[in-house]
């Protein structure tokens, strides 16, 4: 049985639904990231978990017992915030041990559970400074300490890295996921950058509009997205989304190009149309555009390891992963081929992944086809 | 070897406020010396006053030919000052007390708490603040006359342990207090009494430091509740100890004086050991 489980979980601000009847687990000692836009009630749905947010219906079970009406305190979980939350007038030591002083511990086990926790951290030599001397990852480390030292089995995580300038935050997520492994319990953490919940999750969580997505590995999220919305919301530069349909010969006719016909094997009737997603590191280039859908190279971003090739398609803009040998130059013609490797199929009106679709390790450049 | 990539005059400076000219500078300040010798020569005058002896009561020299202490000891003599403005002390300091403990219990209900009629609640206590002492002065009176209360210091602080600008100012100041760190500390496991006296009145020092300057100040000058109600020197506060010396006889202008003074030293000291705050609690509360 899942360390927590969500079942049937409602939000109701008076008469509109935040979230829509969730179900959903996580694992004793699992790191699940729960990823989303900006209002996608991800944070609703933590700050519930820890108690800070009313259930409306459904139920929260923690370590096997319904905490739909137990306080925050009483949950067995700490949670740390976006803005650190930090005590203003209290030091870091006392920041810390405030949650033990409410427990009641004698003042000498309290110091040394500090101490212990201030070692773990690295925050010795601030134990006698207040938050306003210290800087934002040394608050967010202080944050943390106050969270680990009640030693829960639950850590709640609210957006805790989006305060922090670049550098920091890839340091704190390495030593968020180096945390989770020494404490071994279960981590919820809540963020709206992919790249924190790719990197740091065993499991992600993709919420849109009060609804769950998808739920799996990252890696299985970004190679079988279960809908356009998670599609085109994990992966940077996003997934390339077409309209297409199954063409007369069988294969995949992009609106874009009407008179062009890919190869690709669907199970679907010819003249049915489809959403095509193409990552763009999928997306081949051609260095003329008699093939394939005809570009225009509009811009090129050019990140040191890769290249991103931005190029205009009539009026859609497609973006494709430009070889380094490549010699195409912003204004240069192009065409550019879906495959080979990796194509997604989804519904256009559901937008829900076609599970029979084919990868096309048979699609190559010159296997595209011009229909008369 | 440094280069300078600036190119003289390529970028022209932003544009700054122009320095007041020097004769702009000097009317201004003359204004404001002028101002400050207004408010200041009233008490400045009292206390020339103070020190003048009954037959130069009058004289217009702005300097004294002769100081004497002689108003002051018949002040003294004549009223008992001591004690009035140890029962004006204690009157004000616990009133002061009083308001800002009742001011931060209901400023913390009507902040953090959500309840049936709260904003019905929190209008009718901030419509309390625009009636003025003359409507319920009778209503008072009666209710400390039945409770016997009458000539006790009981009395003068009755009427003011809740004070509605109290409640309304430190409501608005816990609102704006972050909710996560009032968040964070439910978490941590702390009650609403935790939350109330271990956070949030710890953060609130600045503010409770103004409105306590302000509520020892505005009772500390009360006049007319204590005049109703007190009847015996003994068990009255100093405001009205100054008012028996202007007697159907006439005035007695010196140890009237010098009582003044001594009434007004309290309230000088504190103005003067915390000028600071005492504008800047002005400004917070929107007053003046």
């Amino acid at each position: 049985m899942a360390y927590v489980s969500i079942r049937e979980l409602r939000k109701s601000y008076d008469d509109t639904e935040a979230l829509h009847g969730l179900n959903l687990g996580f694992e004793e000692g699992e790191f699940v990231v729960i990823v989303g836009p900006s209002g996608c009630g991800k944070s609703t749905l933590l700050r519930m978990i820890a108690g800070l947010e009313s259930v409306t219906s459904g139920e929260i079970a923690i370590a096997g017992q319904v905490v739909n009406d137990f306080d925050p305190a009483d949950r067995g979980c700490a949670m740390v915030f976006q803005n650190y939350a930090l005590y203003p007038h209290m030091t870091v030591a006392a920041n810390i041990g405030y949650p033990l002083k409410l427990a009641k511990l004698p003042r000498t086990e309290r110091d040394a559970r500090v101490r212990q926790v201030a070692e773990i951290l690295g925050l010795t030599p601030y134990l006698d400074r207040r938050p306003k001397q210290l800087s934002g990852g040394q608050r967010q480390r202080v944050a943390m300490g106050r969270a680990i030292v009640r030693e829960p089995r639950l850590f709640l995580f609210d957006e805790p890295l989006s305060n922090l300038d670049a550098k920091m935050r890839v340091q704190m997520r390495i030593e968020l996921r180096r945390l989770h492994r020494q404490l071994s319990a279960t981590s919820v953490l809540v963020t709206h950058d992919q790249i924190e919940a790719m990197t740091m999750a065993d499991r992600l969580v993709v919420m849109n509009s009060g609804r769950i997505e998808q739920i799996g590995p990252p890696s299985e999220v970004y190679a079988r997205p279960a809908s356009t919305f998670v599609a085109g919301f994990l992966g940077s530069p996003a997934m390339n989304l077409f309209t297409a349909r199954i063409g007369a010969e069988g294969g995949i006719q992009c609106d874009l190009a009407p008179d062009r016909e890919f190869p690709g094997r669907l199970d679907l009737a010819p003249g049915s149309a489809f959403v095509l997603g193409v990552r763009p590191e999928d997306m081949s280039i051609a260095e003329t555009d008699t093939s394939g859908l005809p570009a225009v190279l509009d811009l090129i971003e050019d990140l040191g390891g890769t290249r991103i090739a931005h190029c205009r398609v009539g009026e859609a803009f497609v973006t494709a992963v430009l070889p380094r040998e490549s010699r195409l130059r912003e204004g240069a013609r192009l065409g550019l081929l879906p495959g080979p490797r990796q194509l997604h199929a989804f519904s256009l009106e559901t937008g829900l992944r076609l599970t029979s679709t084919a990868t096309a390790g048979t699609l190559a450049p010159t296997e595209s086809v011009t229909v008369p | 070897m440094t280069i300078d990539a600036t190119l003289p005059g390529a970028m022209p400076r932003p544009a700054r406020r122009a320095r007041p000219a020097r004769w702009e500078a000097g009317i201004g300040h003359g204004l404001m010396i002028l101002t400050a010798l207004i408010c200041v020569f009233p008490i400045y005058w009292m206390i020339v006053t103070s020190l003048r002896p009954e037959n130069a009561i009058f004289s217009t020299r702005l300097w004294p030919d002769t100081a004497s202490l002689e108003n002051y000891a018949y002040a003294l003599r004549a009223v008992p000052i001591r004690q009035m403005l140890v029962n004006t002390f204690i009157v004000s300091f616990t009133v002061t007390v009083i308001q800002l403990v009742t001011g931060i219990l209901a400023g913390y209900a009507f902040a953090r708490w959500r309840f049936r009629g709260s904003a019905l609640f929190f209008g009718a206590i901030a419509l309390t603040w625009l009636v003025p002492l003359q409507v319920v002065m009778i209503p008072n009176y009666l209710l400390v006359s039945r409770l016997g209360m009458i000539d006790t210091l009981g009395a003068l602080i009755l009427p003011h342990v809740a004070s509605a600008f109290a409640i309304m100012l430190l409501a608005q100041s816990m609102r704006s207090f972050p909710s996560e760190v009032i968040e964070a500390a439910r978490m941590d496991g702390a009650s609403h009494a935790h939350i109330l006296w271990q956070v949030i009145v710890p953060n609130l020092r600045g503010t409770l430091a103004s409105l306590a300057i302000l509520i020892f100040i505005s009772t500390w000058n009360e006049y007319f509740w204590p005049l109703l109600l007190s009847r015996t020197p003994e068990n009255s506060v100093v405001q009205i100890g100054l008012q028996m010396f202007i007697t159907s006889e006439g005035t007695q202008w010196g140890p009237l004086m010098a009582a003044s003074t001594m009434a007004s030293l309290p309230i000088l000291l504190i103005y003067l050991v915390l000028q600071r705050q005492v504008i800047a609690s002005f400004m917070k509360s929107g007053l003046r």
